[in-house]
């Protein structure tokens, strides 16, 4: 397997300086390979055991599927980054998504409306998550402990639990079922997501001083550095990057639902910490990260095509999660 | 404070309950203890005593089990012992005080001497009754003073470290290991804190004593043992030698005279004599009324004992503590500082005390971390100009000479000296109008030492305002233009160059206003 990739990685080298530092920033990590290594070996086992797993639908699928993880788990990338971790992503997303739905309905059935109103309202969550956990000290795990509760309860209270409908033809064709150049329109915001997460992360002011932050907040702080402004950005971030997902599944459903995607955040942090973050801050890449969701989408598309019970994927998929991260902890 | 006769007892002349012979501990490069030696008498109160760096905290952690020793032998009460973790240090019976103290604030004293040890009843439950009794009976057995009822976190700080070493003597402990344990205590609680110490060696455990107060030494201790670069410079009774022989030894006569050459260059520098930083009357909850001016390329030192506001001092000018009262300027104006971005604004930086937990981030590279206080300044629109950052990394390695194999190395592989370097290089360029370095040079070996000297000494001639604190007094005489003594958060007294000759004096100096303030502070009305 490592042959597989080694030699890519060396014509990248001789080619040109700025090939290599390109992909030295989108690959780095404690153990970059181990991450493709598993994905590989997870698709070879797949394709070798399911006559349906290798097909661009299946792809296509498994990219659909993966998307709102994906999308979220570029904004948490930056808060595990930042030693804080975000448990309110799922019912932000909820949230999100009604006040979209709620918004177009209300007013002149606009989608500028309701993708204003949508990533609004998951920037306002990640903002009070973010200022709760910097200027108040609460650890972000019981703030988002707190605003997990609070936001999926706040999404149920506004229709009394009931779905709002959307009827906007142009809102699903941007957010849900058009597409860009070819590429399904959840796939390509999910692109989206991820190139301005490398772009911030990688190359911009604001990922070294996540990075610095995450690393070491003493020294962080004396060499200067707004420490609790950085921290809240991370969780903006997040918030607004649950308030894209929201309006991507919205327009897919053509409605939207206070009670989906419970339990998601564990989907997401998974991902992210199999695409090497540490948990213990400054460490991770967005790169990892996609991976480590495709991985978690492999999973499920594979393990359902094989025909494993679902109770038994959940049971399967826990127990390679662990022994992945496991593997790749420093 | 006068001599505590109950403490001073006689040592027992009977064998020794501690032998240390010829300990070596390497780390990496730098050679921490060579062939160190030691020896302690039941009943004895056994001070320890060497600057910073001199292999103080090294033997102690190699006697409490946190380090193995590489050579030598350890032996108690005649049988060698060999540690390979803390809890086997514990099972031979030493027990360690450390200044962050081991105990569970929210339970009671009671709860905290018997963790662990709780007498039970049936599936597991606690009896309560028993376990009360049992501590009370303790505490009155061995005198001392303390509500067993009491939660540890109300308690004053002399009082918790009196648990502390209640807690120590209730298991089957032989050997007490205090580490500088007055250096937050107010004299009415050092007292209270010797009591204990007292107890504890007629019961006859020997103490091994940790300080770098003298005044202390010859008040509680039989014995002195003198660390110097990983060496021993001495064994004395205290009874039998004074204050100038011991300093003697702690700074070593042989050190003076390169420190007298090292003094001639700076001595020749002539310097603008505008003040780039002065505070006036500056107060908060550490400083009571500093007044001090820093010149225009003066390297200005600070000199006191651990406690004694020399660090906050530092940190105040950098926008880490709040100015409660009193006045700043900088450069002539007036300005009070809001936090670190705006002190690093106005053109003042900080080379903090710890380089690991504040100065640096370990698992970075070279280059992120000379960058870090500057990221705006490679940035345009935003985003990094990583070929700008890297250029300005390469160059600061080159110019501190940081010996590692470029600026993209992670900082946790280099030595002490060059991860130190790396700390000033956050600060190189563009040049600061203060610079601030607390402790520059701890735990950096003697040849990066020297090279630290010349950038501190180059900075200053490139016209910044040096203030420098440093334990290692021969180090401020051969640096600094100017040394204040700072004593209970306020400037004793600035002496200028030529007014003190060597470390020694200086030595003497610290200790005279150190018990002068305390005795000032005692005067004082509640």
């Amino acid at each position: 397997m490592t042959e597989l990739i080694a030699p890519n990685v060396v014509a990248a080298s001789t080619r040109s300086d700025r090939r290599r530092k390109l992909l030295q920033n989108l690959l780095r990590g404690e153990r970059p390979y181990m991450l493709y290594i598993a994905f590989v070996v997870l698709l070879v086992v797949f394709s070798l055991s399911s006559p349906w797993f290798l097909s661009v639908d299946n792809f296509l699928n498994i990219g659909r599927q993966t998307t709102l993880v994906s999308i979220i788990a570029v904004g948490m990338t930056f808060v595990i980054i930042a030693r804080q971790i975000d448990l309110s992503v799922a019912s932000t997303l909820a949230l999100s998504g009604m006040a979209a739905a709620l918004a177009m309905s209300q007013i002149n059935n606009s989608w500028i409306v309701g993708a204003v109103a949508g990533l609004g309202t998951g920037a306002l969550v990640g903002l009070l998550n973010g200022i709760l956990t910097t200027q108040l000290s609460i650890p972000s795990f019981l703030v988002t402990l707190g605003s997990l509760s609070m936001a999926r309860g706040l999404a149920m209270m506004v229709t009394n639990t009931k779905p709002v409908i959307i009827t906007n033809e142009t809102y699903f064709a941007i957010f849900g079922e058009g597409s860009f150049l070819g590429i399904p329109v959840p796939i390509a915001w999910t692109l989206v997501a991820m190139i301005v997460g490398i772009l911030l992360l990688h190359y911009n002011v604001f990922g070294r001083r996540i990075y610095a932050v995450g690393g070491n907040p003493t020294a962080a702080l004396y060499s200067g550095i707004n420490t609790k402004w950085v921290t809240t950005a991370a969780f903006v971030l997040t918030g607004t990057l649950a308030g894209l997902a929201a309006l991507v599944l919205s327009a897919r459903s053509h409605a939207a639902r206070p009670d989906v995607v419970q339990g998601m955040e564990l989907d997401v942090i998974a991902a992210v910490i199999l695409g090497g973050c540490s948990l213990f801050g400054g460490r991770g890449y967005i790169l990892g990260t996609l991976f480590g969701s495709l991985i978690i989408g492999t999973l499920n598309n594979g393990l359902v095509l094989l025909g494993v019970s679902s109770p038994l994927q959940l049971v399967i998929k826990g127990a390679i999660i662990v022994a992945a991260v496991a593997f790749t902890k420093r | 404070m006068e001599l505590s006769g109950s403490i001073a007892a006689e040592p027992r002349p009977s064998t020794a309950l501690l032998l240390v012979g010829g300990i070596n501990k390497r780390f990496g490069g730098v050679r921490a203890l060579r062939d160190v030696n030691l020896e302690v008498r039941p009943g004895e109160v056994h001070a320890l005593l060497g600057e910073n760096g001199a292999g103080k905290s090294t033997l102690i952690k190699i006697l409490s089990g946190v380090h193995a020793a590489d050579s030598g032998t350890i032996e108690i009460a005649g049988k060698p012992v060999a540690f390979d973790s803390p809890a086997r240090s514990r099972e031979a019976g030493i027990a360690v005080v450390y200044q962050d103290l081991s105990l569970v604030e929210s339970l009671s004293v009671a709860d905290n001497l018997l963790l662990g040890r709780e007498p039970r009843a049936r599936f597991g439950f606690v009896r309560k009754r028993e376990l009360m009794a049992r501590a009370e009976a303790f505490l009155t057995e061995l005198g001392i003073p303390l509500d067993t009822k009491a939660t540890v976190g109300s308690l004053p700080f002399a009082y918790r470290q009196m648990t502390e070493i209640a807690k120590a003597l209730m298991g089957e402990v032989r050997l007490l290991i205090l580490d500088e344990p007055t250096s937050s205590l107010t004299s009415d609680e050092v007292r209270i804190l010797f009591d204990a110490i007292g107890k504890a060696t007629r019961r006859g455990i020997g103490v091994i004593y940790v300080t770098h107060r003298l005044n202390e030494v010859f008040e509680i201790s039989q014995r002195v043992t003198v660390l110097r670069d990983g060496a021993n410079a001495g064994t004395f009774v205290t009874a039998e030698t004074d204050m100038k022989r011991l300093v003697n030894a702690i700074i070593g006569t042989d050190r003076s005279a390169p420190a007298a050459s090292r003094v001639a260059p700076a001595a020749t520098r002539a310097f603008d004599p505008s003040p780039v930083l002065s505070l006036s009357g500056v107060c908060n909850d550490r400083l009571s009324a500093v007044d001090m001016t820093v010149l225009k390329g003066e390297i200005h030192g600070l000199a006191g004992l651990i406690g004694s506001g020399r660090t906050e001092i530092l940190e105040t000018v950098f926008g880490l503590r709040p100015v409660e009262r009193g006045r700043l300027e900088i450069e002539g104006r007036p300005w009070l500082p809001k936090g670190a971005a705006d002190a690093i604004d106005h053109g003042v930086a900080l080379v903090p005390e710890d380089r690991h937990v504040q100065g640096l981030v370990l698992d970075h590279s070279i280059e992120r971390n000379i960058t870090l206080p500057r990221i705006p300044h490679f940035s345009r629109w935003g985003f990094m100009q990583q070929r700008a950052a890297a250029r300005r990394a390469e160059t600061a390695v080159a110019r501190l000479s940081v010996k590692a194999q470029g600026a993209s190395s992670l900082v946790r592989t280099l030595s002490g000296g060059n991860q130190q370097k790396v700390v000033f290089g956050k600060w190189n360029d563009p040049r600061p109008r203060v610079l601030l370095l607390d402790e520059p040079t701890v735990g950096v070996d003697v040849g990066a030492r020297e090279e630290i000297y010349a950038v501190i000494r180059n900075a200053a001639r490139d016209g910044s305002g040096v203030l420098v604190v440093s334990s290692d007094l021969v180090e401020l005489i051969a640096l600094c233009d100017r040394i204040s003594v700072i004593v209970d958060g306020r400037v004793a007294r600035t002496l200028q160059r030529g007014e003190i000759d060597d470390a020694e004096e200086l030595h003497h100096l610290l200790q005279m206003y150190q018990a002068s303030g305390q005795s000032a502070l005692q005067e004082l009305p509640a």
